[in-house]
């Protein structure tokens, strides 16, 4: 098997792809070392003939005669111009978006982070209490307030006048709005297994449902009932009964952090 | 031969900044090279002349989107490279006609009865000039790609990358462009071992 044209040819140019091995045959096969020697001379005689061919000569002015022959079709490049539309503007557009897309990013977050610290406030209250001491008197006083508004509430509820229905439609919306705050309540009543608070919120819960989803609004009918209702559960004492007990710890233990939420 | 001038880079930048004289600067700098490649592509001086004035057109065009970090002269030189290969494919019918005066007759053996018949004559320098004719037809008999491949290689003693960058293709395809020319140049001088 002799060498190819091709592989002798790379071969010469160092550019072989097994050169060693080309080599080797190179040395062994006389034939292959004479068809080589031949490619070797052939490219002599052929860089020889071309490199004859000598290159016109240039003088010195040949450069300025180009540039005479060619500088009035070339325009002028109008940088500052350029700079300013595409690069400064696109740079101003550019910072623009980077900042409005920093303000939305900055509220989206802003926003999670209020509903994942309203979904964990009620979650922290579920685990153990020594762990959780810290965050006691946030609940203390989510509770305070909780018991607060719903006694108030309830001596509303208890001197209700029957004759009017100026108050029907407010009293339903503040029984809405607690109803929402006592199921928090019960739940963390019932994950720190205190009885007698979850009873207690959960006779409010029954009385606070009644008043708040009441078919066609509160009237005098359905007030009558609520208060005997609440009179029947001794739902006012009972709250009055924790609020004392709430604030009493609160001013025995814990620094009440007001403003604190649910 | 081809370094990169810092001078080239302060032309280039005041160029781009509204200066178009200093595009100047940059051409006097490398008008000498780029005439010397174009014309051993194109083998003529007038088209080697309207190649250098070409390539600094398309330069001067191109200039925006230089690289700061190249070298320009690398860079113009593949430009030049590029415009004299389209002059040599425009010219393919005069190439045609300038490879059919010389050796164009597909017969080996007719080539070489005419070169010894040249070869018989008295006047040995006659002869030179006959055998030179005879590269300079088989080189032009070349396809554009090829003569412009072997140009770079045997005459700029450009590597194959360098080549492929140059013509725009890959170094395997730039090496193989080279090989043909040699395969190419190697047959049609053959009758030139026997008259020498």
């Amino acid at each position: 098997m002799h060498l190819t044209e091709e592989e002798m040819i790379g071969q010469v140019y160092g550019e072989g792809e097994n050169a060693a091995a080309v080599e080797r045959h190179l040395e062994d096969c006389r034939e292959c070392a004479d068809a080589f020697a031949e490619l070797q001379r052939d490219l002599a005689d052929v860089n020889a003939g071309v490199n004859r061919v000598a290159t016109p000569e240039r003088d010195a002015h040949y450069g300025e005669r180009v540039w005479a022959a060619i500088a009035d079709s070339l325009p002028v490049y109008a940088r500052e111009k350029r700079h300013w539309w595409s690069s400064g503007l696109s740079k101003g557009l550019s910072y623009a978006t980077a900042c409005a897309l920093l303000v939305a990013c900055a509220f989206y977050a802003g926003r999670l982070w209020e509903q994942r610290k309203q979904l964990q406030t009620p979650i922290a209250k579920q685990a153990p209490a020594p762990q959780q001491t810290k965050q006691q008197p946030i609940v203390v006083v989510v509770l305070d307030d909780h018991l607060d508004r719903s006694e108030r509430f309830l001596v509303q509820l208890k001197h209700a006048d029957l004759d009017s229905s100026a108050m029907a439609f407010p009293m339903r919306e503040e029984a809405r709005s607690l109803l929402a705050a006592n199921k928090i309540c019960r739940k963390n009543a019932a994950a720190k297994d205190d009885p007698e608070l979850t009873t207690a919120l959960d006779h409010l819960d029954s009385l606070l449902a009644d008043a708040a989803n009441e078919p066609g609004g509160l009237n005098a009918q359905s007030i009558a009932r609520l208060q005997d209702e609440m009179n029947r559960d001794g739902v006012l004492f009972e709250v009055r009964v924790l609020r004392s007990r709430v604030a009493h710890r609160g001013g025995t233990g814990e620094t009440p952090a007001k403003g604190g939420t649910i | 031969m081809l370094r990169m001038d810092k001078n080239d880079h302060a032309a280039i930048q005041a160029v781009l900044a509204g200066d178009k004289e200093a595009y100047g600067a940059l051409v006097v700098r490398h008008s000498h090279i780029l005439f010397r490649v174009a014309y051993r592509i194109t083998g003529n001086e007038a088209d080697a002349d309207d190649v250098v004035q070409e390539a600094f057109l398309r330069g001067y065009r191109k200039l925006a989107g230089f690289e700061s970090r190249a070298n320009f002269g690398t860079w113009i030189y593949r430009i030049a490279v590029h415009c004299a290969l389209d002059k040599v494919k425009h010219r393919k019918g005069d190439e045609a006609n300038l490879a059919g005066q010389v050796g164009d007759s597909n017969d080996p053996e007719l080539d070489q009865l005419q070169v010894a018949d040249h070869g018989a004559g008295p006047d040995r320098i006659l002869l030179s000039g006959e055998i030179r004719s005879m590269q300079e037809a088989a080189l032009h008999s070349l396809t554009a790609t090829e003569r412009t491949a072997f140009v770079l290689r045997h005459m700029e003693d450009r590597t194959t990358a360098e080549i492929g960058a140059a013509l725009g293709i890959e170094p395997n395809a730039a090496k193989q462009a080279v090989f043909r020319a040699v395969q190419k140049l190697r047959r049609r001088l053959a009758p030139l071992r026997v008259a020498t």
